[in-house]
């Protein structure tokens, strides 16, 4: 039998080490030990085993509610993928529509190969540093998850979506902000403060899916550093 | 000797010879009716059986199985059939090429040699030998012979240790098997299949030969998932070690008649063990109770042949699908270090129980 069960074993003292230590001597195979009777019952313990997964496959087999399969172009309307699905990255927006990332580039740090690709800019009005575009490659993203664990506000999750099959390679690199400009929090405080707010909102660029060249090869191209260069060389 | 002899076993053969005086040409249709039947029967149980095997194996493992050729996927062998037919028939360098052609042609005649001697009612059965049983043993070894002879002429590493262990594992679960199959034996006191059926007319020997029938029937449906090398004793095709085993190197239509013959000799194992240890075709009967029996004969014979039969072929699967792949090692120790003493010691107890008539309704 591989389980020991605890209250079968003696309950003894040992010395190990100069201190007296309470020990549990587990039993020892106790059932394939020798002897006619020992034997059989083991075997029919055995047997009794075999017969529990049996049981098992059974209920498997009559209960057509345990089946897992998706027959997934026809249930494609209804088909949810489970929470933890790694589908597409993306940018968690607050209920405004403003984005949480700020541009702090933590994530594009932790990226393990540079499928992450961050450009930030100064904001006119409030000179301090912000999103400009965010560039993520799926085609080299290895969904380890360490960008979204590193963010350190929330900004990034994963979408659900599973359906990213596309015929050309270069239509795997997203702009995944919908904007340039302030995040959330900076309107915020702006709105707090009662001043500047329309201000600050007038600063933002529309930005849509990416649109540039992609380097394949990752050369660099306007706007998108080489792969490979380090992050303070960005353009 | 046989109490209730209320069926009449018409075999083909006798139909063949009872009409040779009156006309050659009728006795050829009898002959020619009973090998296209056969080689029909074979190619549409084989592509039913695999279906139905996909099916519940899927089952078995919260799946669905084939869902898109037809309703439920039900045409999927016949597509799958197909393919076979047309795939490139490919034989291997330096393969010994007359053993690599005949190797298949070998595991299918001993598959229908097989299955000629099933009676699956007492009008459908080809031919019906007084010495039945030993036959369908004897035909048996031709067909590991044809496995041996596909693992040697392939010219594959893979192959030649597929057919090495398909070779031991036959001959030593065979022991155990015949020994099973005497016990049967025993209690009809016939070695026709047809006679063995009439002899349960009484009851089956599963629970008429007391635990004897019970325990023999075990024996049986162990040692007969062995020789037809299904899981969990599939050491002789074992993917994970083997690749394919002995049909490593077959494909097209070679490797769709070892296919054939491995799908058809699960279902000679399963008619077998429903024929000698589950009454075959014959009703359900408790000795005595008339009206009872009465009403169970209202069910006609070929749908309990086929009742039981699927029965166990159904229990096969569920063994196949829950348990693993068994060692060499535990494969060996099964058989010779508890198969064999417990059926030697069973076929002492039934033969006790024949000589002092105290099984049920003795004959």
């Amino acid at each position: 039998m591989a389980l020991i069960n605890p209250r079968l074993g003696k309950q003894t003292t040992q010395s190990i080490g100069g201190l007296d230590i309470d020990v549990t001597v587990a039993p020892r195979n106790r059932t394939s030990s020798s002897g006619f009777v020992n034997r059989t019952i083991f075997i029919f313990r055995a047997l009794l085993s075999l017969l529990k997964g049996m049981k098992i496959t059974f209920g498997y087999l009559v209960r057509p509610s345990t089946v897992v399969t998706q027959q997934y172009p026809e249930n494609r309307d209804t088909l949810k993928m489970f929470d933890r699905f790694r589908g597409q990255l993306y940018l968690i927006d607050d209920d405004n529509g403003y984005m949480r990332c700020n541009g702090c580039n933590f994530c594009e740090l932790a990226c393990p190969n540079g499928s992450i690709i961050l450009k930030s800019r100064k904001n006119p009005i409030s000179n301090t540093s912000e999103l400009d575009r965010y560039i993520w490659r799926l085609d080299s993203c290895t969904f380890c998850n360490a960008c979204i664990q590193a963010c350190p506000h929330d900004a990034l999750g994963w979408t659900q979506d599973f359906e990213g099959a596309v015929y050309d390679r270069r239509l795997l690199v997203f702009q995944l902000n919908k904007y340039a400009g302030p995040p959330s929090i900076a309107i915020k405080r702006a709105e707090k403060k009662g001043e500047g707010v329309e201000e600050l909102k007038a600063t933002t660029i529309p930005r849509t899916r990416y649109e540039g060249k992609v380097p394949l090869a990752g050369s660099a191209l306007p706007g998108v550093p080489a792969l490979g260069t380090p992050s303070k060389e960005k353009l | 000797m046989i109490p209730h002899a209320g069926y009449e076993v018409i075999t083909l053969s006798d139909r063949a010879n009872a009409a040779l005086p009156e006309s050659l040409w009728l006795s050829i249709g009898y002959m020619l009716l009973a090998v296209a039947s056969t080689a029909a029967f074979m190619s549409v149980l084989g592509m039913a059986l695999v279906y139905v095997e996909r099916k519940v194996a899927a089952h078995f493992q919260c799946r669905l199985g084939p869902m898109r050729v037809g309703w439920h996927g039900i045409l999927q062998s016949v597509a799958d059939a197909i393919k076979l037919l047309l795939k490139e028939d490919l034989v291997p360098d330096r393969a010994d090429r007359l053993l690599f052609f005949l190797a298949p042609a070998f595991s299918v005649l001993a598959t229908l040699l097989a299955l000629v001697l099933i009676p699956m009612s007492p009008t459908m059965q080809v031919v019906d030998l007084n010495i039945g049983v030993v036959f369908i043993a004897a035909v048996g070894g031709f067909g590991v012979l044809g496995i041996l002879l596909g693992g040697w002429s392939s010219n594959n590493k893979w192959s030649l240790l597929g057919a090495m262990r398909a070779g031991a594992q036959f001959v030593s679960y065979e022991v155990s098997i015949i020994l099973s199959l005497l016990v049967a034996v025993l209690f009809a006191g016939s070695l026709q299949l047809s006679e063995i059926v009439q002899s349960q007319a009484d009851g089956w020997w599963i629970w008429r030969g007391h635990i004897s029938g019970f325990i023999a029937f075990i024996i049986f449906v162990i040692a007969s998932t062995a020789e037809l090398n299904r899981p969990p004793f599939d050491l002789p095709e074992a993917e994970s070690e083997l690749t394919g085993g002995y049909h490593t190197e077959y494909s097209g239509l070679r490797f769709s008649f070892f296919f054939l013959s491995e799908f058809i000799n699960m279902f000679i194992a399963s008619a077998l063990g429903a024929t000698l240890f589950l009454g075959g075709w014959m009703p359900f009967h408790i000795g005595g109770l008339d009206g009872f029996n009465a009403v169970m004969d209202l069910i006609p014979p070929g749908v309990w042949f086929a009742g039981k039969t699927g029965f166990i072929i159904f229990l096969t699967m569920w063994v196949r699908w829950t348990f693993p792949r068994l060692r060499v090692d535990q494969l060996m120790r099964l058989e010779w270090k508890f198969l064999l003493p417990l059926g030697f010691t069973n076929l002492m107890v039934a033969a006790c129980l024949i000589l002092t008539d105290s099984y049920f309704f003795p004959l």
